[in-house]
């Protein structure tokens, strides 16, 4: 029965015969292992297209849109972690294969006459599959991605005349956006994958035209590629698949927070297999007179390919090969070298622990950071995804009404030239002990805000320990308030009056009562008040009665003499709102002479922030994460 | 295998095709017009894709924005920063610049659409474009080594903008950080922002 409906649909199409042909190819000394590697690299090919036409139905390119979609394939798509792993990984086991498909061929001297012409398509394919890896690198639409495309694209503008245009060309106009993305998508997705399979096929049938390089031996008889070579470039491409499937969920694959134009990314690296040109760029430094960044990032990798692309011909000269061979294994061993030497520098502070005070363990640390700010901004994104949604305006509309986000990004802009904030999660760290800025060097710094308003900041506050109190550097340490008034009351009247270990009980616990008094004025969203109601009224009545001196110079309810820092409505949203708006107006450094030297950040003269962004700074102190409105 | 197939071809082909194959692939006027005409129906479309594709993005000349936000009276290009008392005369200030932004087919209100430092010089106002020359990372202002350093390739600058030379570092930026045109009305400062060319040593607005 089937044997008649084979002979039917044979005699129609002349299957058999294309199959015969397609399949009894001879190979000379018969089935090896090593020739596997063309059929793995068709293989991860075909992956990629699989997966990528799959990834294609749920992606959009846009700058709305491009993250948005590839969160949802990533985070929410049921199997979509895993099939964006697979296209990520497979992505990059083609670049592995790559070269050493191209080592093969060279030690076998597969690429000389009569198989010039193979050389050369097999140079294009390599070309169109790293072109494949950098457009697809952009468009997630991440920080990661947006930066180092960007250094790729930057350098598109390098060659004289044509090179302003050719950047514009690519992308879309002078600015990144929608039409960088709906380029790099109809390259990475259309054009490129198009010419590599008509490249493929125009390569697949020039070796089969000129056959395996290979020839009999006495030892080893030919054999047909059916079965043995089939069966054994199967069990590889089982093999790779397996591993790059095993990879994929082993180490899911990644997302960046969203892409954004003004807030730099500090650790812009291309991927790893564009690194070693990365790194070239760096001995380019103009230290030879004319434009040298064109010559490290363009003239040279020209130069070198176009050797590559010599090679058959130069092979025809006596030691050609030779040379060949030589280049060739050159340029591979640079190449990876420049790949450790990057990775050595962005890794050089986890190496070198000691040596903090080096130029090299400073840009490594801080790169470091930087990739630690940004997987905590993606922790950030990611929770507001899950608890809202993302709005038609983008993730960025969100992430910009979101206080820890942006408070954290203002507070590192604006605030930790002078405060620190040594939150357990969100650290930032304050300024480094520097005269830079200051006539004083020891009056250099200010206040920890951490849990600023909170019953044990208040605490501290109150404290006459070295290390933790007020004259320390978590409070007024590098402030020219360590020798103000507030640190002598602290110090010299409050606790010097102190004896006996019944003494200190009766202070603390009195600071303690003060500290929740002053707290509850602060009404902050993740304090107890009703449970201290006790504390925070003997608190109240210990102000009222100026128990320890307080009202002498701050104002507190009946209380109006005081002429520094009103108490009333302490760490309150409308108390934070006026101090960091003016902190010289009434109620706060009245005319500004008892001012450090806290800036005004919007005042009549001063606007360094907009009133949204004080709002924003304001609930992240507080540590109340409402989003603003629109 | 081949052969066979061609021996097939050749005994089906009717004898003025047999005739014709042997005037030459271009042996006759029409046969010049069909590959004449041929070719031009694989060239036309791409022709006008490549056009559209290609023209396009150059027939815009200018950074697509709109006219700046904030104060009025801004000079042509320039764009409200800051004001002058916000301005520090020992360590410069990072300003983003918020403006009316066009993306393609999309207008927003707004929106910050690049970034500046700052720093008082006397009576001037100092104004470097946060773009490094070098390859277009974005450098920062550090206060432990007073200098601007970007984080990709290593390049530097001292605080008034030049390149920082010291022995034994690497610097590939090809000139100095990008100076601003900056024009002052009373209190308010206003910046000439636009974009350079990275890594050329010239300084070319795109």
């Amino acid at each position: 029965m089937f044997r008649k409906l084979y002979g039917w649909v044979d005699s129609r199409t002349g299957i058999q015969a294309s199959l015969e042909e397609a399949l009894y190819e001879n190979i000379p000394g018969g089935a090896k292992w090593r020739y596997v590697s063309g059929s793995m690299l068709v293989f991860a090919f075909m992956t990629q297209l699989i997966t990528g036409l799959f990834l294609w139905m749920h992606y959009s390119p846009g700058s709305q849109n491009a993250w948005s979609s590839v969160y949802y394939i990533t985070f929410e798509m049921e199997g979509g972690n895993l099939l964006r792993g697979i296209h990520h990984v497979m992505a990059q086991a083609m670049v592995c294969l790559l070269p050493i498909h191209l080592l093969q061929v060279v030690i076998e001297k597969a690429y000389t006459k009569p198989r010039e012409f193979n050389w050369w398509l097999g140079l294009v394919l390599l070309k169109i599959t790293l072109a494949l890896g950098l457009t697809g690198y952009l468009l997630p639409w991440d920080q990661k991605g947006y930066w180092a495309t960007k250094v790729a694209t930057e350098l598109a503008a390098l060659p004289p005349l044509i090179g302003g245009l050719t950047q514009k060309i690519i992308v879309g106009g002078t600015d990144y956006g929608h039409f960088t993305l709906t380029r790099f998508f109809a390259l990475h997705a259309g054009v490129l994958p198009g010419l590599l399979i008509g490249f493929l096929i125009l390569h697949i049938a020039m070796f089969r035209k000129h056959g395996i390089t290979a020839h009999s031996s006495p030892h080893r008889p030919d054999q047909l590629f059916w079965p043995m070579q089939v069966l054994k470039d199967g069990v590889a491409c089982a093999l790779l698949f397996s591993v790059v499937v095993f990879a994929a969920i082993a180490e899911p694959v990644e997302l960046g927070p969203p892409a954004e134009p003004t807030e730099a990314f500090g650790a812009a690296r291309p991927e790893w297999y564009f690194l070693f040109l990365f790194q070239m760029l760096k001995y380019f430094d103009g230290s030879l007179g004319f434009n040298t960044e064109l010559v490290g990032a363009i003239v040279l990798p020209g130069v070198l390919f176009g050797f590559m692309f010599a090679m058959p011909l130069i092979a025809r000269k006596k030691f050609g090969h030779h040379l060949n061979v030589t280049v060739i294994v050159v340029i591979i061993s640079a190449a990876v070298y420049l790949t450790w030497e990057a990775k050595q520098e962005d890794n050089y502070y986890l190496n070198h622990p000691d040596d903090t005070q080096s130029a090299a363990y400073k840009k490594s640390k801080r790169f470091h950071d930087e990739v630690a700010r940004s997987e905590k901004e993606f922790e950030l994104v990611q929770q507001l995804v899950r608890d809202y949604g993302i709005p038609l305006e983008g993730p960025t509309a969100l992430q910009q009404r979101d206080p820890l986000t942006m408070g954290l990004r203002l507070f590192r802009r604006q605030c930790a030239s002078c405060h620190a904030y040594s939150h357990d999660d969100y650290a930032i760290a304050g300024p480094a002990n520097s005269d830079a800025t200051s006539d004083s060097p020891v009056n250099y710094g200010a206040p920890d805000l951490v849990h600023f308003g909170s019953v044990k900041w208040i605490q501290g506050l109150l404290s006459n320990d070295l290390t933790t109190g007020i004259r320390s550097d978590r409070y007024f340490g590098k402030t020219l308030h360590v020798e103000g008034e507030m640190a002598e009351h602290v110090h010299e009247t409050m606790w010097a009056a102190v004896e006996t270990d019944a003494d200190r009980q009766i202070l603390a616990t009195q600071i303690e009562q003060i500290a929740w008094a002053l707290s509850a004025e602060a009404k902050l969203p993740y304090l107890d008040y009703v449970a201290n109601q006790e504390k925070i009224e003997a608190g109240i009545a210990h102000l009222n009665d100026d128990t320890l001196g307080c009202i002498g110079c701050h104002n507190y309810g009946e209380n109006e003499d005081g002429y520094v820092i009103d108490l009333n409505g302490y760490a309150s949203a409308e108390w934070l709102t006026k101090m960091i708006s003016d902190p010289t107006q009434t109620g706060f450094y009245d005319g500004g002479s008892e001012n450090d030297r806290m800036p005004s950040f919007h005042s009549e003269a001063t606007k360094l922030l907009t009133p949204r962004e004080i709002e924003l700074l304001v609930r992240f102190l507080r540590e109340d994460r409402t989003l603003l409105d629109d | 295998m081949n052969e066979a197939q061609s021996e097939q071809h050749d005994s089906e082909s009717s004898p003025t095709h047999a005739s014709n194959a042997r005037r030459g692939f271009l042996g006759s006027a029409s046969a010049i017009t069909a590959a004449a005409i041929g070719g031009l129906l694989g060239v036309g479309p791409l022709a006008i894709g490549l056009y559209a594709t290609i023209m396009d993005p150059l027939r815009k000349k200018t950074t697509p924005l709109k006219a700046a936000g904030g104060a009025a009276g801004a000079k042509d290009g320039f764009y409200f920063v800051a004001q002058i008392g916000e301005l520090d005369s020992h360590v410069p200030r990072r300003f983003t610049i918020v403006a009316d932004k066009i993306d393609a087919w999309n207008f927003m209100q707004g929106q910050p659409i690049g970034s500046v430092y700052m720093r008082m010089q006397g009576e001037q106002v100092e104004c470097f474009h946060t773009t490094c020359p070098h390859a277009g990372c974005a450098v920062s202002f550090e206060l432990e080594s007073q200098a601007y350093l970007c984080p990709c390739h290593n390049s530097s600058f001292n605080v008034d903008g030049s390149k920082l030379e010291s022995d034994g570092s690497a610097n590939p930026s090809p000139r100095g950080l990008d100076a601003l045109e900056v024009d002052i009305q009373g209190t308010n400062v206003f910046v000439k922002y636009e974009d350079y060319f990275t890594g050329r040593h010239d300084k070319v607005a795109k």
